[in-house]
């Protein structure tokens, strides 16, 4: 970690040298966070600092060059035993003498979020290195990303940089064709990305095609070699398609994902999304999200299907969920919201009061309470432990 | 003599309204006003200040890029670092609007219910900032008894919104420079209660670019929450060479 905050600082000033600084521009935030959660009667705290620096520079209009580099601190409760939040009959599935690998260490990290180089031509976008890869339509859950899973209290948080060769070429003023192929071991195991995305009227569609090696966990055997859950690797090839506009007035967005697996049974997601500001400036928003992957029953769910959610390989545990978030600026510099995500499958409710506030042009706190609604067993239980937390970030 | 002087007195009276313009309908005068804000093609580079009802200041620097007569607006922020890089395409006079933000490389495509939203916190929404022909489009007009305002001479405007409109204002009352057609101030009227003033914008620092009379500042004044947000252009041309690449996605991702 040491060799981490040196190298950062080594960074920080070589790119700040009078030479340097002409060419880069660097800016980026420093962030501040408490999390807290209740469980088994105690109230567990988590602290984390976190150092963002971006370099960006422009050597000339046809090339981009930027890299993110992030420091995070972790403090507080470090270690989270996960099988505190799970249901007693889940807990029960462990197997003897494993329930030391349930533990979630969170350790100080220093790493290159992104670095990437862009050519422009002028018939396409070359982007080479690792970048962020955004995909869909919907605001919570993305069915055709699969490269990121976004967090249910905080779905706008950054998502971390991929690995990726990625060609945009522009069809005209509506289109878009984009090609990826995002590196693994050899060709067979590396992703790979089709898309093209247009306008029709006032409406935007894309239809996508990915195949990629889905890298989830057996989390009931340990592998001998690696001395964690057992990996299980398996292809996935995706087909879907999603589409952005406006209907009635309300805005209203799609998209849905067929995932043909190589050895698991195939699924599909489908988000359904609508939303609309008043004219008093509150603005309120539905998103329905329906996930074959998830389960109907909630005495299905198990220790697998738990752990892969936590750990966020999989996007759902619960077949079918409606978020619902309402806004309002109640002053130029505060904005309070409340989203609840109720699962139809299980009839359990998480529900999430937010506010936004900005302390000077560029600072801004966020924070948020979660309270869960549920029996234990369901998605959002109590046992899932009542909490919030709050950031400060600070940009430059 | 005194009979050719009197006709002559008679016909002046019966022609200078004419001849100063007098006689120009409401719709007329909206429609000069107009065309005096979509220009061809501009670029503009602009500071905003927030004011809010405790006196605490916000800054915003921005770039936009408009083109035929404001069908197509690019407009990027350059301050503070907090939104540095967020961007906002609208086509087809606003009616398709994407937000670009770097953070997360996303692009989200908006329904004009979001042109209601305050930018960044400001007392402009987007819809205020939009240009295109929404003065004539949404509204009918009716020229009200001119009066001095500001130290000018103006017409008097009553904007009246049509029944099949969705704009956010029932009314708007405009002063418009005699000499020059710039609104030199503008009340806005609640949606719902055409009585209800709640917001006021004063133009002022009225300078000729480009042959075009601009108003450098703008001031607008939440009576509701007795907040302002001050809009000062410190760069602007007019009919600049932009090509339609420039108001693509591509281009709001750079």
């Amino acid at each position: 970690m040491k060799k981490g905050a040196i190298v950062l600082i080594f960074l920080f000033l070589t790119v700040s040298s009078l030479p340097a600084q002409e060419m880069v521009d660097i800016f980026g935030y420093f962030e501040s966070q408490g999390s807290g959660t209740a469980v088994n009667n105690e109230f567990l705290m988590l602290y984390t600092n976190k150092l963002r620096l971006d370099l960006k520079s422009n050597p000339s209009n046809m090339i981009t060059f930027a890299a993110n580099f992030d420091y995070i601190t972790f403090h507080g409760q470090t270690t989270w035993n996960i099988l505190d939040f799970l249901p007693s009959d889940v807990v029960a599935e462990v197997p003897p003498g494993m329930e030391d690998y349930y533990v979630l260490t969170f350790d100080d990290r220093t790493f290159l979020d992104n670095a990437y180089i862009k050519l422009s031509f002028k018939p396409l976008d070359l982007t080479v290195g690792k970048q962020q890869i955004s995909l869909g339509t919907g605001y919570v859950w993305n069915p055709t990303d699969i490269f990121n899973v976004k967090e249910l209290f905080d779905p706008t948080y950054e998502q971390p940089g991929h690995n990726a060769l990625r060609v945009d070429v522009p069809l005209g003023s509506a289109y878009t064709f984009t090609t990826l192929f995002s590196p693994e071991d050899n060709w067979e195991n590396s992703g790979k990305l089709l898309q093209i995305k247009g306008r029709i009227s006032h409406f935007d569609y894309s239809f996508i095609a990915i195949e990629k090696i889905w890298r989830f966990h057996d989390y009931t055997q340990i592998d001998p070699e690696t001395m964690y859950f057992l990996e299980l690797p398996e292809k996935r090839q995706l087909l879907g398609a999603s589409t952005a506009g406006e209907l009635l007035g309300l805005g209203v967005w799609a998209e849905y994902a067929y995932n043909w697996m190589e050895v698991s049974e195939d699924f599909y997601e489908l988000v359904v999304g609508t939303d609309y500001t008043f004219n008093f400036q509150t603005y309120l928003m539905f998103e329905y999200y329906r996930n074959t992957l998830g389960k109907t029953d909630y005495t299905e769910y198990t220790l697998n299907d738990w752990m892969r959610v936590l750990t966020m390989e999989q996007k759902s545990l619960t077949r079918d969920q409606l978020y619902a978030f309402l806004m309002h600026p109640v002053s130029d510099l505060m904005n309070l919201g409340v989203s609840t995500i109720y699962s139809i499958s299980d009839g359990s409710l998480a529900l999430v009061p937010t506010l936004n506030y900005s302390l000077s042009d560029n600072v801004e706190i966020f924070a948020y309470l979660n309270f869960n609604f549920g029996e234990e067993g369901k998605v959002f239980s109590e046992k899932m432990g009542n909490g919030g937390l709050i950031r400060v970030r600070v940009y430059f | 003599m005194i009979k050719k002087t009197m006709l002559l007195g008679l016909i002046v009276l019966l022609v200078a309204p004419g001849l100063f313009g007098q006689e120009l309908t409401g719709e007329e005068i909206i429609q000069k006003v107009n065309d005096l804000f979509n220009v061809d093609t501009s670029y503009g580079k602009s500071k905003m200040t927030i004011t809010t009802s405790s006196g605490q200041k916000r800054t915003f620097v921005s770039e936009s890029w408009s083109k035929n007569k404001g069908e197509k607006n690019l407009v990027r922020y350059l301050e503070p670092s907090r939104v540095k890089g967020q961007a906002i395409l609208m086509l087809n006079n606003a009616d398709d609007i994407w937000m670009f933000f770097p953070r997360t490389q996303r692009v989200r495509k908006l329904a004009t219910h979001a042109k209601k939203q305050k930018m960044q916190g400001s007392d402009f929404s987007y819809e205020d900032m939009g240009s295109g022909d929404a003065f004539i489009e949404d509204f009918t007009s009716k020229r009200l008894r001119d009066e001095k305002m500001e130290g000018y001479d103006c017409y008097t405007l009553e904007l009246t919104r049509k029944p099949d409109s969705d704009v956010s204002y029932s009314r708007m009352i405009l002063w418009v420079i005699k000499e020059n057609f710039v609104p030199i101030v503008i009340d806005y009227y609640d949606e719902d209660d055409p009585t209800y003033h709640f917001k006021r914008l004063v133009q002022s620092n009225i300078q000729v670019i480009d042959g075009i009379p601009t108003a450098m500042k703008m001031v607008m004044h939440n009576v509701n929450d007795n907040t302002q947000t001050e809009m000062e252009l410190l760069e602007v041309k007019f009919n600049v060479p932009l090509d339609d690449k420039m108001f693509t996605e591509r281009e709001l991702k750079k």
